[in-house]
């Protein structure tokens, strides 16, 4: 719209140029006529090629008109209605300055009206909200510009096939993935996203890769793979990938709180709590296709709205959320992204549910009611089969815990032995807890079932492996207690350590190592590294206040880390290996956020990853010797940036020693000739004192 | 390394010093009574009666002869060491903060409050002949301080200069033949709660409440090296053996109530002077450390907390086996 401006400000431009020169061949003073016998072989198009093209056309000035096409056509008594109708949905877009409603000869409208608003821009957002707007059933507005009409008349007969643009290949998003020492990215956050730094974990220190200010208006979230890394902003999501985090794609969502990746990272779910104000008809949780950018589905939420309010199956086929009142679980099916034979599965009071991670399993629990006990029921999906259903007696709530190879389901059942009803709330007494671990994959999936008299502060499968921990018990005699399930076999405790300090527990993403912290006001931020092949406790220590513990996706570090917004002092992070040897600390002030880069799975088959494990032996000395060098070479650096320090220091303290041993007679003579510049430099004054102290006293008794 | 417990005050120590043989440690706390103590063991000497408030500052000349200190009562004082008598006293506007000998001890140093419409203001007095008479003798030289008050005090190894560390973080350098300002810098952010020389006096060290000590050169006031912690330092001092600073400080004592010792971070932290790398904390109290100071031999140091215990550390021989490398 603005060339368009500025090409009218030319035409008026040059018109005022012609007058001038008008004017001036008026003044009959020197001849400008041709000489006689001259032909004009010279076109208007070559001499003002470039003036012609701003030659006013009919159509200049109605930029701002737009055409309606798709009008109901109405009789002249309900002329009015309609105009106030169509009123309210145009006065929108801005100050409406004409209208026209053609009417044929009985003066019926003709189904098409103009509208006319004061500015251009207007227009446009007329065009691109309006245009295939669903009046009602019948009517859906064809909404165009008038300037359109005279696009559309120069259509050329002939088609030209559309030049081929240049390939422009896509950067790799994976690049990351190919440092060879597969050291990880992770991304920091101060304050309000006031700086975004993304550093490499390079050994003996991480390196900064990338730093800018205002990335981001609240927070950061990596996409599950790591591709992409999202930014907050008021009018939407960004998301950076690439070499150089170059923008990949924006997501335009005013107000957008809260996001969730499907698993695959093929699908992007937006949601804003409050809506778009100034666009009422916003759908505040929107899908979106992230490789096209384009809106997938918009939903408005509707039943619990516990985030993600809808979950993706592993394999990015389906979506699901509960319905309103409970009463049903809506499965959605991708590319379509519409119900999964177009209707919902009726499931009354369904709690809560969780996909397989690596199956199209559902499992969904409903509580008790009236005759019927409560049940956990494992759903297959797409063709919803009910492979398994376990009927719980006393439940209070329960919570699905899949394991994260998707071997193992473990619901924890929290049971009451007494119930009273008190108006409106139900108050439970007698509280136990039961774990019912269901053997995914084995025939009829087996389930068994552990129980805990404790209250329950923490629950963990091992992310590969068979083993599972709680921490139980009420302070100060916490214990930590680790199972290991078998086939054909109920869970085995395998150890249970007594009186921790801590309320969470953190699995390597490898298995086998876990970390028992404490976190929050309570916690201490006590923190224990425990390698679970013998039960040995690698190391214990804290960081005191820590609100965060992470490890990084291969298992060989942990972060933890002390947000800004939990507490305002002494906020940062740290970063520690496995064994729980501190590496580095990293103290800033308004700390936020420390993530992770996540990380595609592994490539490698399992085969194959048995065979490097077993032939660990062998590269084992090869990893060695790159360490040593790199440590070599890093204590190397540091003592030559010491030598450089203290050479520079030894030089500018020379000139000032000197100073101080020419001023030795000033000295002198203020002290009266008593050489004090060293303790014992003045050995002929030396007097000798004797203090006695008192040491013992001892009483002997002498008969 | 144990250390020994100085307990004798009742309240917060506010400044401790060495006389300069080390044999000696004088102490003053808030609760108006100066002590002097035996470095090696721990015992009381003796102590300095006559105050009514808050002692903020000491000092002892060069030859442990006399003493003097600095009160919330609005009175300078000294005192003859031997004895533990008061030989003279001033009178002044607001509390003393500040006060030192000079290098001759022929002259001394302090400064006063801003307080009750009462500028900041710097007093240098004749200190050769000190008896009753002193309190109505004029100061040779008396320089009003019109911007943020001096809160520490250093005096040159030839007693021609003062430097002074202020409450804005500033560092101003006096020439006292003609009492002008010859420099000034402002490398700090906040009030600076301590300096102190090295052993020679080209430099020193400045403890500031904006969490940093900083090291500067005495000539120009240069910025050296800067010791960043995590809390506001409260006093700061440098080996005179070895290339170590040590830094104390902690938590406001404002708000240590509200926090555990742990959060508090009252250690004592000891970095490379060259390399600003921390390579020691030594644990202990359980308020903030108010003032820090190396024995002349640098072989054991001591520390003052708001807690209102002394404690003098003798190091450990690994302490001086302990070698950076470079």
């Amino acid at each position: 719209m603005a060339k368009k401006k500025s090409d009218e400000k030319n035409n008026q431009d040059d018109d005022n140029t012609k007058n001038e020169s008008d004017l001036s061949s008026n003044d009959e003073e020197p001849n400008f006529s041709d000489p006689e016998g001259f032909v004009d072989d010279i076109s208007d198009e070559e001499l003002v090629g470039d003036i012609l093209k701003l030659k006013p056309k009919e159509t200049d000035g109605v930029e701002s008109v737009i055409v309606v096409d798709g009008v109901p056509q109405v009789g002249p008594s309900r002329i009015e209605k309609l105009k106030s109708v169509i009123n309210k949905i145009f006065v929108k877009f801005g100050n409406i300055v004409n209208e026209y409603y053609p009417v044929n000869a009985e003066g019926h409208t003709k189904g098409y009206i103009f509208i006319e608003y004061s500015s251009p821009v207007h227009a446009a957002e007329a065009v691109k909200l309006t245009n295939n707007f669903k009046l009602d059933k019948q009517h859906t507005f064809q909404v165009n510009l008038f300037t359109d009409f005279s696009k559309y008349e120069q259509i050329p007969n002939k088609w030209e096939p559309p030049e081929p643009q240049p390939y422009e290949g896509q950067a790799d998003l994976h690049y990351f993935m190919l440092e060879p020492d597969a050291y990880d990215q992770f991304a920091v956050v101060t304050a309000q996203g006031s700086s975004v730094q993304i550093w490499q974990n390079t050994q003996p220190d991480p390196t900064l890769v990338e730093q800018r200010s205002q990335w981001t208006q609240t927070y950061i979230k990596w996409s599950p793979l790591g591709t992409y890394l999202s930014t907050f902003h008021k009018m939407g999501i960004a998301l950076w990938a690439g070499h150089n985090y170059a923008q990949y794609k924006k997501f335009a969502h005013p107000g957008v709180q809260f996001i969730d990746y499907s698993p695959c990272e093929k699908y992007l779910v937006t949601y804003s709590p409050q809506g778009d104000p100034h666009n009422p008809d916003q759908k505040r949780i929107i899908i979106w296709d992230i490789r096209t950018g384009l809106e997938k589905r918009s939903f408005n939420p509707e039943g619990p709205t516990a985030w993600p309010i809808f979950r993706w199956s592993h394999d990015d086929k389906y979506f699901a959320r509960i319905g309103q009142n409970n009463d049903a679980l809506q499965v959605y099916e991708t590319p379509s992204f519409g119900l999964l034979e177009k209707k919902s599965i009726k499931i009354n009071g369904i709690r809560d549910f969780n996909w397989s991670p690596t199956d199209n399993i559902v499992a969904y629990w409903v509580p008790e009611d009236k005759d019927v006990p409560a049940s956990v029921t494992l759903l297959e999906l797409p063709n919803r089969n009910e492979i398994r259903k376990k009927n719980l007696f006393n439940v209070a709530d329960c919570k699905i815990h899949w394991q994260k190879s998707g071997d193992y389901l473990c619901v924890k059942v929290d049971r009451y032995s007494k119930v009273r009803k008190e108006k409106n709330e139900t108050k439970y007494s007698g509280m136990y807890c039961n774990f019912e671990v269901f053997h995914m994959r084995e025939k009829q999936i087996p389930v068994d079932s552990v129980e805990c008299k404790e209250p329950i502060q923490a629950f963990a499968w091992e992310p590969v492996g068979s083993k599972f921990a709680m921490i139980h018990g009420e302070s100060p005699n916490i214990n930590v207690s680790f199972y290991e399930v078998r086939v054909g076999q109920a869970p085995i405790l395998l150890k249970k350590l007594e009186k921790r300090a801590c309320n969470h527990l953190f699995w390597s993403p490898g298995g086998q190592f876990v970390v028992l912290a404490g976190l929050g006001s309570n916690g201490g931020g006590s923190l224990e590294f425990v390698d679970t092949h013998d039960f040995l406790v690698m190391n214990t220590t804290d960081h005191f206040q820590m609100s965060d513990v992470e490890w990084d996706p291969t298992g060989r570090y942990v972060s933890t880390g002390v947000s800004f917004w939990k507490t305002k002092v002494d906020t940062g992070y740290w970063i520690w290996s496995f064994q729980g040897k501190i590496l580095k600390r990293f103290n800033m002030e308004k700390f936020a956020q420390m993530l992770w880069r996540p990380r595609a799975p592994m490539l490698l088959g399992e085969e194959k990853q048995k065979e490097i494990k077993k032939n660990l032996k062998k590269y084992y000395p090869q990893f060695e010797s790159k360490d040593r060098m790199r440590q070599s070479k890093a204590s190397k650096e540091l003592i030559e940036k010491r030598a450089a320090l203290m050479e520079k220091f030894n030089e500018y303290r020379q000139e000032r020693i000197k100073e101080y041993l020419d001023n030795k007679p000033r000295r002198l003579a203020l002290r009266n000739h008593v050489d004090t510049d060293e303790l014992d430099a003045d050995t002929q004054n030396v007097e000798e004192e004797v203090v006695e102290f008192f040491i013992k006293e001892e009483v002997t008794i002498i008969d | 390394m144990k250390p020994i417990m100085l307990q004798g005050h009742e309240r917060a120590i506010t400044q401790i010093k060495y006389n300069r043989e080390g044999d000696l440690l004088f102490s003053s706390s808030k609760d108006n009574k100066p002590n002097v103590w035996f470095s090696l063991n721990g015992e009381r000497l003796g102590t300095f009666n006559g105050h009514q408030g808050a002692v903020w500052c000491i000092d002892v000349d060069w030859t442990t002869t006399r003493f003097m200190s600095g009160a919330g009562d609005n009175t300078f004082k000294i005192w003859d060491c031997a004895t533990g008598k008061e030989i003279g006293n001033i009178s002044t506007a607001s509390s003393v903060r500040t006060c030192m000998f000079s290098y001759s001890a022929n002259m001394a140093v302090y400064t006063t409050d801003r307080a009750m419409k009462q500028p900041c203001e710097m007093f240098i007095i004749d200190t050769r002949l000190v008896d009753d008479s002193i309190s109505n003798q004029a100061p040779i030289l008396r320089i009003p301080i019109k911007d943020a008050r001096i809160s520490s005090i250093l005096w040159d190894n030839v007693d021609e200069s003062i430097i002074s560390g202020h409450e804005n973080g500033e560092i101003t350098q006096w020439d006292l033949k003609t009492g002008r300002q010859i420099n000034s810098v402002k490398e700090h952010s906040l009030l600076i709660n301590d300096m102190q020389w090295n052993k020679d006096g080209t430099m020193f060290i400045t403890a500031s409440k904006d969490h940093t000590a900083k090291l500067f050169d005495a000539k120009d006031l240069l910025l050296l090296k800067t010791y960043k912690t995590e809390r506001p330092v409260n006093s700061a001092a440098i080996s005179p053996i070895f290339e170590h600073v040590v830094v104390g400080g902690g938590q406001d004592a404002m708000d240590v109530t509200t926090t555990s010792a742990r959060v508090g971070k009252f250690d004592s932290r000891f970095f490379h002077m060259v390399f600003e790398e921390e390579f020691g904390r030594v644990k202990g109290h359980f308020g903030p450390i108010n003032s820090v100071a190396f024995h002349p031999d640098g072989k054991s140091y001591s520390s003052g907390g708001e807690d209102g215990f002394i404690r003098v550390h003798t190091f450990d021989s690994s302490y001086f086996e302990y070698n950076f490398d470079y």
